[in-house]
């Protein structure tokens, strides 16, 4: 075995401590707070523990069967009747001890394909998965039981189990049937459509060979067309599904037959008015069929406690198929299975229910002003609507699911921030909805701070002792910068100040528009905030920033693949400037074609697979009759240009402007030898880590040991070195404003979105060295704002000054995720550290932070253990998942990030 | 169909957990879908049990008869929400 990294720089006296601000102490420290959920959450919880992800057919076989039955039908009606149809044909499944009800599908943790919008991978996959569906498996208890502890992901084929995409698991009887419809969509799914036109794109065969070379991850409007944005509540919450149809009738009646004015879409009113309501009578069906199931149930039932549940459920569901709720329970129902139509709708990651705390409180306040129900029992509830949304599954690719997501779906529950009157807007029900979070630990929904100076004291230590849980959330973002973001990106579609205030975050961190709309429960007014915006993280999907440069100094070849991808540039790089300048021509290069190609995508998927049910939760749909693919939301400029292993890139241009341009201790031929040779290491592949010190030496020569050096003793982001939080200030300070340049098919501009999700592992896998001295295959720096693992060595302060060099209100987010160890907060002082260190990051101008507390020792104790670790879980990036469901990559790279001993 | 045929996963009264495990509502355990039903199986409606269906010759696949136009089904296919099932 080669010489390690990390022992190379120990014996050059530049060692890679990943411990800042003292030393950890030698024995394994728990994290402080650890809570236990209520019994009922603890046996629901793990039962999850050992559910497997699960898919079924049933959905896509309904929605199929009815879509080319009606051969002939307006797009939108087709649409609207095969999804009423799903809908109303879905399986009801109630589990013993559960209060909230429904799920996606018939499993506890179920989802399906939607080969409308992709039909590729069953038809690339289509021998291999007949031949094992075929397959007579007759797996023992011994194996079935073994898989279900290693975490929910199926990866493997096994039994009568077909595994699909690497996640998820179908029972071999219903393959043949899922292959057979996916086989109706070829040609017509909308990922098939989209690729004829796309084609027409002048740029196409580069955007062709920036997705084959990962310089980009993935398409955008067929894979994950919806999510990273925030649902809207409040009209089935007012008006129930019966108000909805009512409403629906009165408005075709209005406007059969009249355009109103509008020659290109006043007429579609009338179809739209009849599509939604068309699918909401089918998810009225689907509650019914529930209640049905409960009503069975509770007679089949001999447990008397059990057996009332039962009958409650039922009384619940009947009263929700067609009203508005009346109380804190029917309210959290009612959310709930509106979630759930949303998510059984369309492939979307990151629906996220928004600030729930504040939607729920008029139901919860009355509830206890009335004695109906005491903050026990609403914690209760709390607790079982986490776990229901940790059953949440998105189907996808495993590209998408594995690498983009790390299996995570992103229900991001915001806290805080400020009312509509500009008040804080951090209540009681938050509080509980935070306790729960301790006490349930599990990954969803995730929480988050909307960190205003307004906020009370009591509210935020609250959710720093959460933070101490180690559960990684709740994130903190900055109400005003995001307010700020608010008015600047959608001034033009006529946003407030007021209305600013109404925003929230979509998925893990994208910041999202959102209204007020006004409640009215037994006689009092309530404004509640819900989510008015079109998707987010939709447009031009991760860009790996260290791949353009890498491209840029080999003259638009990729040095992984050897394929060009670029046009070359054939410029020498002689200077800084040109060197810069040549990576902007490149970048712009690869947005537009992006950009253009993926306008089209969402122009096939709008025109094919427009969302019916959610448009009626969003759109101004009752005065305008319009839903989203007419740009019927109220804020549409919600497309954006994503990049992924900022401090990757800056590090790499400080590193070439101090040692080829500034100091000339190295040319740009050496730069590059070295680059190609990968300092004279192995690749991350073969020595099996992705963490940068555990890379191995494969050359002992020396050949490329000072260089190496000159390049890792270069100055680095997260220091408060001017020298380089320059260059990150030169990066945002052209980037942010350049989004703006490009537009979505919705005719608005852009805007730039700076979060790596699990990105940075797939796209450091497919980057050669960088010229920070990074190695082959290794991860990208995690977030946009996160020191690289262990090159930030003068504290936490000394990193918030460099993060802030730029204005973070021109980005949509940012993203810095800080490892603390659990003694350096310890005790009340402790939490006082940290929401100190949270204020002045924030009061700094820094967009996000996210913390995990944890002891590194843990986390390397389960990678060898994992199955003893079954409920650890970490932040990663914008996301808390559970460890066992990481892949190794993105493992090791959390494992590496700096741990921070001492505040 | 012979009873021996009949598996924990095709009883109304098992609710699947996942591909492989459900909860049985009568005992509250958790039991293996695959493994062969117990004296208190009562049957869950697929369309292999419909009076409509006609079973394909290709394996997993058949007919719905019910719908003038004669789709494709599959026998698995769970019907406790189908109008048309015909026991």
């Amino acid at each position: 075995m080669g010489k390690k990294l990390s022992e190379v720089l120990e014996q050059s006296g530049l060692s890679m401590n990943f411990e800042a601000g003292g030393a950890a102490p030698e024995g394994v420290v728990e994290r402080e707070v650890a809570q236990q959920p209520c019994p009922r959450a603890a046996k629901l919880r793990e039962l999850y523990y050992n559910t497997l992800s699960s898919a079924t057919s049933e959905f896509p076989y309904w929605y199929t069967r009815f879509h080319k039955a009606l051969d002939g039908e307006l797009p939108i009606m087709r649409r609207a009747l095969a999804l009423k149809q799903a809908f109303a044909h879905l399986t009801p499944m109630i589990y013993p001890g559960e209060l909230i009800v429904m799920g996606r599908a018939h499993y506890y943790r179920g989802s399906y394909p939607m080969p409308w919008l992709s039909e590729g991978y069953y038809m690339a996959k289509e021998d291999e998965l007949h031949k094992a569906a075929m397959a007579t498996g007759g797996a023992s208890a011994d194996e079935l039981s073994k898989f279900g502890t290693g975490g929910g992901n199926v990866t493997q084929n096994f039994g009568t189990i077909v595994s699909l995409a690497g996640k998820f698991g179908m029972r071999q009887e219903e393959v043949p049937a899922t292959l057979r419809i996916a086989r109706e969509w070829v040609n017509k799914s909308a990922d098939d459509v989209c690729r004829k036109y796309e084609k027409m794109v002048p740029e196409y065969p580069i955007k062709e060979s920036i997705m084959r070379n990962v310089v980009c991850i993935m398409d955008s409007g067929f894979t994950l067309p919806q999510g990273r944005e925030v649902i809207n509540y409040f009209y089935p919450l007012q008006y129930g599904f019966d108000g909805i149809i009512a409403i629906c009738e009165k408005r075709k009646g209005e406007v059969a037959g009249r355009a109103g004015g509008d020659g290109l879409i006043g007429m579609n009113r009338l179809y739209n008015y009849e599509a939604i309501k068309l699918v909401v009578e089918g998810v009225q069906s689907w509650i019914e069929n529930y209640a049905k199931e409960a009503r069975r149930l509770e007679e089949f039932e001999q447990e008397p406690v059990q057996k009332q549940e039962y009958k409650e459920i039922a009384e619940r569901l009947e009263w929700i198929t067609h009203n508005p709720p009346r109380n804190f329970r029917e309210a959290i129902q009612l959310c709930w299975t509106t979630h759930l139509a949303v998510l059984n709708e369309d492939v979307a990651s990151g629906m996220s229910p928004g600030r729930m705390g504040q939607i729920l409180f008029p139901y919860f306040q009355q509830d206890k002003e009335r004695g109906d129900i005491n903050d026990q029992e609403v914690l209760e509830w709390l607790q079982l609507q986490r776990i229901k949304f940790t059953c949440i599954d998105v189907f996808g690719s495993a590209g998408v699911v594995g690498g983009v997501l790390s299996g995570n779906t992103f229900n991001n529950l915001c806290l805080g921030g400020l009312q509509r009157n500009g008040q804080p807007a951090a209540n009681d029900l938050e509080k509980l909805i935070i306790e729960a979070g301790q006490r349930c630990v599990t990954t969803q929904p995730t929480l988050s701070v909307m960190y205003d100076e307004k906020l009370p004291e009591e509210f935020l230590l609250k959710a720093i002792e959460c933070n101490k849980t180690g559960t990684g959330y709740p994130a903190w973002m900055n109400n005003r910068n995001a307010m700020d973001f608010m008015l600047r990106q959608y001034g033009r579609e006529g946003m407030t100040v007021e209305e600013s205030r109404a925003w929230s975050v979509g998925g893990c961190l994208e910041s999202s528009p959102g209204s007020w709309f006004e409640l009215e429960l037994n006689g009092r007014k309530y404004n509640i905030p819900g989510g008015s915006g079109q998707p987010t993280s939709v447009g031009v999907h991760f860009i790996g920033l260290p791949k353009i440069l890498e491209l840029v100094l080999f003259d638009g070849v990729d040095q992984r693949t050897g394929e060009r991808v670029f046009p070359p540039h054939g410029r020498k790089l002689e200077s800084y400037a040109e060197l810069w300048a040549q990576f902007q021509a490149y970048f712009r290069m690869a947005v537009d074609c992006l950009a253009t190609t993926n306008n089209i995508q969402h122009d096939i998927w709008r025109k094919q697979n427009m969302s019916v049910f959610t448009s009626m939760l969003k759109s101004r749909w009752i005065e305008t009759g319009r839903l989203i693919h007419e740009m019927g939301y109220k804020y549409n400029a919600t497309y954006n240009v994503e990049t992924c292993g900022t401090v990757t890139l800056v590090n790499s241009l400080v590193a070439l402007k101090k040692v080829v341009y500034d100091d000339r201790e190295a040319t740009l031929e050496e730069m590059k030898d070295a680059v190609r040779n990968n300092f004279g290491f192995k690749t991350a592949e073969e020595v099996k880590s992705y963490s940068l010190a555990d890379q191995e030496k494969r050359d002992e020569s020396g050949t490329y040991d000072r260089i190496h050096f000159l390049v890792l003793s270069a100055p680095k982001y997260g220091n408060d070195d001017h020298y380089a939080d320059s260059v990150m200030q030169q990066w945002e300070e052209w980037f942010c404003p350049m989004c703006s340049e490009f537009e979505s098919l919705y005719g608005l501009p852009m805007y730039p979105c700076q979060i790596s999700v699990s990105t940075h592992a797939p796209m450091g896998a497919a980057t050669v060295a960088t010229p920070d001295g990074r190695l082959s295959g290794t991860t990208f720096g995690d977030g946009s704002m996160s020191a690289y693992a262990g090159t930030d060595r003068n504290g936490p302060y000394a990193l918030f000054n460099s993060a802030t060099v730029w204005d973070h209100t021109m980005s949509q987010n940012s993203q810095m995720n800080m490892k603390v160890h659990p003694t350096a907060i310890h005790g009340l002082e402790g939490s006082k550290k940290l929401l100190e260190l949270t204020r002045a990051y924030m009061r700094k101008g820094g967009f996000h932070i996210q913390y995990n507390i944890v002891d590194s020792k843990v986390l390397r104790a389960a990678q060898q253990e994992q199955e003893k670790y079954r409920d650890l879980v970490v932040r990663v990036a914008g996301f808390t998942q559970y460890w066992c469901e990481i892949g190794k990559p993105i493992q090791d790279e959390v494992v590496a990030r700096t741990e921070y001993e001492g505040m | 169909m012979s009873k021996q045929l009949h598996k924990h996963c095709d009883c109304r009264n098992y609710a699947p957990v996942d591909v492989v495990k459900g909860i049985c509502h009568r005992t509250k355990d958790v039991i293996l879908g695959d493994e062969i039903q117990c004296e208190h199986y009562a049957q869950l409606n697929k369309c292999k049990h419909c009076g409509h269906f006609t079973a394909s010759a290709e394996e997993f696949m058949g007919i719905c008869n019910a719908d003038p136009a004669k789709p494709w089904t599959y026998p698995d296919l769970i019907t406790v929400t189908c109008e048309a099932f015909k026991a």
